[in-house]
């Protein structure tokens, strides 16, 4: 029998070895106006959410810090601020046109001297095992062909005692929020993408997977499974977006 | 509760309090001496605890902190609130408690009280040379004038309860008492010592 493996690319079954593919189109089409979208989409509420983040994560001077899926760079930013001279920044990307955006913008926002760029896989993170105190993830993880596989990654790299926070979109705690959700995810989304980057099919694409990722306790769980200990959560603006946190013991 | 309403509330008070200081470059740069200090202030009922860093672009606030706090603060709200307002030194009677080194305080109260934004350099910013000064001008003598009328208004009204009214003691009265329970004070430890020393005699 030669039956093909499928993983989900929204709400479509694709090979796997084609998603990481279509996901890199969708991602080299909006990178130019990713920032743009992402203030519209959330009403700004996404700089909240990465707010939130940094200070879970309790990066202080001298970490090192690895930033997947960093994009634009909003997260390593911050980082670079506070881990300073003696610490280290890498910004990874598996998105050669998402790391360009991101390194302008640091190398233009002034950032230099502790920060790294790389174009890497989360599956199959390029660093030394026990490299990093902190590594963040954050709207990438959903993208991911094989979570289980970049969750363990992670974990290998990790330092122990080290953090793994995951911040990706969830499931509303609140059915009247969920409805709303929907109605906005599937009929206001599309239409802003087409307006701004005339491409409605990305932006679809983002609303299907963001339904297709695994909730809250499914994404506890597959931490806790790939080695995490004292896992948690913290659901944001009524579980629309969690933020997960795992420790490497 | 949502975890995103602390966030919202305190990022929303320290861009305005970093905006401020933008116009306070002295300061900022003695804030941005006391980085890595982190100072923590619970309130106990509703239980909050904020946690404030001074960087040199301003302060940083923040809801969750798991590394070193240096300073703590600890009381209810209105007890802090009124801590912020006074002018007192101390924090005896406050119904504040303090943990850990003051000085971050004592340096943080120094550059509260040495504050010194410049509003018309903000004003200028915002609507041009001209009439950023003009208007600077015009708050200027405004606040001046209703800051000499506020001081002239407490001596008249402090005059009228003690001489006028005479419901309260002047300043000088009031000393001359705490000088004489002093001094009863005094006499009856000396009273008490030698009573002691009789039946000690005895």
């Amino acid at each position: 029998m030669n039956e093909k493996k499928t993983t989900h690319f929204g709400f479509e079954e694709v090979a796997v070895e084609e998603k990481a593919g279509r996901v890199a189109d969708v991602f080299h089409s909006v990178a130019a106006k990713y920032d743009l979208m992402n203030d519209l989409m959330s009403g700004g509420v996404h700089r909240l959410w990465k707010r939130f983040t940094i200070e879970v994560s309790a990066v202080r001077r001298g970490h090192k810090v690895l930033d997947i899926a960093g994009g634009t760079g909003d997260l390593s930013y911050q980082f670079a601020k506070r881990v300073g001279a003696e610490g280290q920044v890498v910004l990874a990307d598996i998105n050669a046109s998402m790391l360009n955006v991101g390194r302008d913008r640091l190398l233009d926002r002034g950032v230099a001297g502790n920060i790294q760029f790389a174009q890497a896989d989360a599956q199959y993170l390029p660093f030394p095992d026990n490299t990093f105190d902190c590594i963040t993830i954050a709207f990438g993880l959903r993208n991911v062909t094989d979570k289980d596989l970049a969750l363990r990654s992670m974990l290998r790299v990790l330092k122990p005692g080290g953090r793994l926070l995951v911040l990706e979109f969830s499931k509303p705690q609140n059915a009247l929020l969920e409805k709303l959700y929907d109605t906005y995810s599937f009929k206001v989304l599309p239409m802003m993408g087409k307006l701004i980057t005339n491409d409605a099919d990305s932006y679809r694409y983002l609303a299907e997977s963001i339904r297709m990722h695994p909730d809250q306790a499914t994404l506890k769980s597959m931490m806790n499974d790939a080695g995490f200990v004292n896992t948690e959560f913290y659901n944001m603006t009524g579980g629309v977006v969690a933020l997960h946190k795992g420790i490497k013991p | 509760m949502d975890a995103m309403l602390n966030t919202a509330a305190l990022a929303g008070l320290e861009k305005t309090i970093n905006t401020a200081l933008r116009y306070d470059p002295g300061t900022r740069i003695a804030l941005g001496k006391l980085e890595e200090q982190v100072l923590a202030v619970s309130v106990s009922t509703p239980a909050i605890t904020i946690y404030l860093t001074p960087t040199a672009e301003g302060i940083r606030l923040m809801s969750q902190w798991e590394g070193e706090v240096h300073t703590q603060l600890r009381g209810s709200l209105p007890s802090l609130l009124k801590l912020a307002r006074s002018e007192r030194s101390s924090f005896a009677d406050s119904g504040v408690e303090v943990i850990g080194n003051t000085g971050l305080l004592v340096d943080l109260q120094r550059l509260l009280k040495n504050l010194d934004i410049d509003w018309e350099d903000a004003l200028s910013d915002l609507l041009g040379d001209i009439l950023g000064h003009q208007s600077a001008n015009i708050i200027r003598s405004g606040l001046g004038y209703s800051r000499d009328r506020a001081s002239e208004a407490k001596r008249l009204l402090s005059e009228f309860l003690t001489e006028e009214l005479r419901v309260l003691p002047a300043k000088n009265e009031l000393e001359f008492f705490y000088r004489e329970v002093d001094d009863l004070r005094l006499a009856t430890d000396r009273l008490e010592a030698r009573v002691q020393q009789l039946l000690n005699e005895k």
